[in-house]
């Protein structure tokens, strides 16, 4: 996960999702997805291994008693 | 109290001077009906004005009076952000897509409001599906900030901050996903809680990312934000994520002293950018707590700077709730929300797990500094509220934000008035606490309250 999202990213992502986005608005969502990415493309997945998601499965189906 | 006081007044004045027979509430709600007609045009805080409907809440109120009932929230004028489903009542989620719909059933905390004896005066403007400002030319026009009309009251919940600074109601009901409650309570100057996630019930709240939303109280002061919380809080079988965590006496424990009580200032990311007057109102606002007799210290969140990844969970939740209608009809929905929509779509699936990742790890960090303190305190927003003009130019950036770091961990932040800019703009603190402590973050903020005027502040309407 190196490297800044790219308007090139941006039209790729959005072929890919089959969505798209006006022309004039690809900076603006470039910007949005550079910034919110930004974090996960400082962080090692692999050291990380112990963090789990924050939303984890119950089998049970159980409402939550404030443990979230 | 004269005619244009009542405008106002809190729920224990209003609650003694009803049963005081000194004001009734049709008077109350005939005096802020006439205001909202005389004043809301040039405010658009208001999208439906029930009158009819509240007028007739007030009457029920009044009979419920007589009989000596003890509710405090008896009587007194609400709105509701109109994301809030209302039985019989045009609910539009600020958008052209639902400018239609008439639900069947009150969303929840609705229903506890009306139970409490509250009076619906109608439903306010938000943020187009609690993410898009209305732009010109939209369906709906945007609320305007009674302090400088130039000037955004802040979002999603905009119509409910406006309305409130504008002595429209005593109380609001707003959503909060990442900051719609505190944004507005910070750029209007009043009072606005995010309580713990599930701590009051989103059942019949339009979605915008479900495990980022909250619902919760806008009022002026923090003691009339508790006695809202006290109706609103507690769990609700609709809602999925609704805890059955015990409901605290917010009210009851509001005048406790605050002395001893430890608040942490996590100085890195939430004061970096931050315009100077805000830091001086903020470091002020430390003073006072200080003074108060409350031990304030410097603490650090580690990862706190991983907080911005909050909006690929937000925008990919919020895809997953609009995909269909943004590729079967993309034209219903604002120009300023259709491609921030559309963003979420365009995450992988890995990134969204790491990003629920990194809010986990977060999410520790945070419970173990309030293992070592009892509050955090930060501004709530690092500048006061952006001008139109500012909201409309795509091509400026958005905002760093203090405000998601708390919706990412789900704990309680309160936003309440601390100042103003030297343009005469609010400026805010924010106090977050333990989860389920909202007690202890309202008795602070009330203690700040009693040594502090900002809160009786008046913007310049009428």
């Amino acid at each position: 996960m190196g490297g800044d999202i790219t308007l090139d990213d941006v039209k790729r992502r959005a072929q890919a999702a089959g969505l798209a986005i006006r022309p004039d608005r690809l900076e603006m969502v470039r910007r949005l997805l550079a910034e919110a990415l930004a974090p996960l493309r400082r962080m090692d997945a692999r050291r990380m291994q112990t963090a789990e998601p924050a939303v984890t499965f119950d089998a049970s189906g159980g409402s939550d008693d404030g443990r979230r | 109290m004269a005619g244009d006081e009542i405008h106002w007044a809190g729920v224990r004045d209003l609650g003694r001077r009803f049963r005081a027979k000194e004001l009734s509430p049709v008077e109350l709600t005939t005096a802020l009906l006439r205001r909202i007609e005389a004043l809301d045009p040039t405010l658009d805080t208001f999208v439906t004005v029930t009158a009819d409907r509240a007028l007739a809440d007030a009457k029920a109120a009044e009979a419920a009076l007589r009989r000596g009932d003890a509710r405090p929230l008896l009587g007194i004028p609400v709105g509701y952000k109109d994301l809030y489903a209302t039985r019989g009542i045009r609910t539009t989620a600020g958008s052209a897509l639902l400018e239609d719909w008439v639900p069947d059933a009150d969303a929840t905390c609705v229903t506890r409001l009306q139970d409490a004896g509250c009076v619906m005066l109608g439903k306010l403007i938000t943020h187009e599906f609690a993410w898009g400002i209305q732009s010109p030319g939209h369906r709906f026009k945007p609320a305007r900030n009674p302090w400088n009309r130039g000037h955004i009251p802040g979002g999603s919940s905009s119509g409910s901050g406006a309305a409130l600074a504008a002595g429209f109601c005593v109380g609001a009901l707003g959503s909060d996903t990442g900051g719609s409650i505190r944004g507005p309570a910070s750029f209007s100057g009043v009072v606005g809680l995010k309580p713990t996630y599930g701590r009051c019930s989103r059942a019949g709240v339009v979605t915008l990312s479900w495990t980022l939303d909250h619902t919760g109280p806008l009022t002026r002061t923090v003691e009339d934000c508790a006695y809202f919380l006290a109706a609103l809080a507690g769990h609700d079988p609709l809602d999925p994520a609704s805890s059955r965590a015990p409901v605290a006496d917010y009210v009851g424990s509001l005048g406790a002293s605050i002395r001893g009580l430890r608040v942490g200032v996590p100085r890195d990311f939430f004061l970096d950018g931050a315009d100077a007057e805000v830091v001086q109102a903020f470091e002020t606002a430390l003073g006072a707590l200080r003074g108060l007799g409350a031990d304030v210290r410097d603490v650090v969140i580690p990862s706190i700077w991983d907080a911005p990844s909050f909006m690929v969970i937000m925008a990919s939740e919020a895809f997953a709730y609009h995909e269909r209608d943004l590729r079967e009809r993309p034209e219903r929905y604002g120009d300023l929300l259709r491609e921030r929509l559309m963003s979420g779509g365009l995450y992988t699936g890995a990134e969204y797990v790491q990003a629920m990742r990194l809010r986990e790890r977060l999410r520790r960090e945070m419970l173990d500094v309030l293992g070592t303190v009892d509050l955090l305190a930060t501004p709530t927003s690092p500048k006061p509220a952006p001008t139109f003009e500012a909201m409309y130019d795509v091509s400026l950036g958005f905002p760093r934000s203090n405000m998601p770091p708390f919706n990412l961990s789900g704990l309680p932040a309160l936003a309440l008035p601390c100042g103003f800019s030297k343009q005469g703009l609010p400026l805010s603190l924010q106090l977050a606490g333990r989860p389920f402590d909202e007690a202890t973050v309202l008795r602070a903020g009330h203690a700040y309250q009693e040594t502090t005027d900002w809160h009786r502040r008046r913007p310049p309407v009428g």
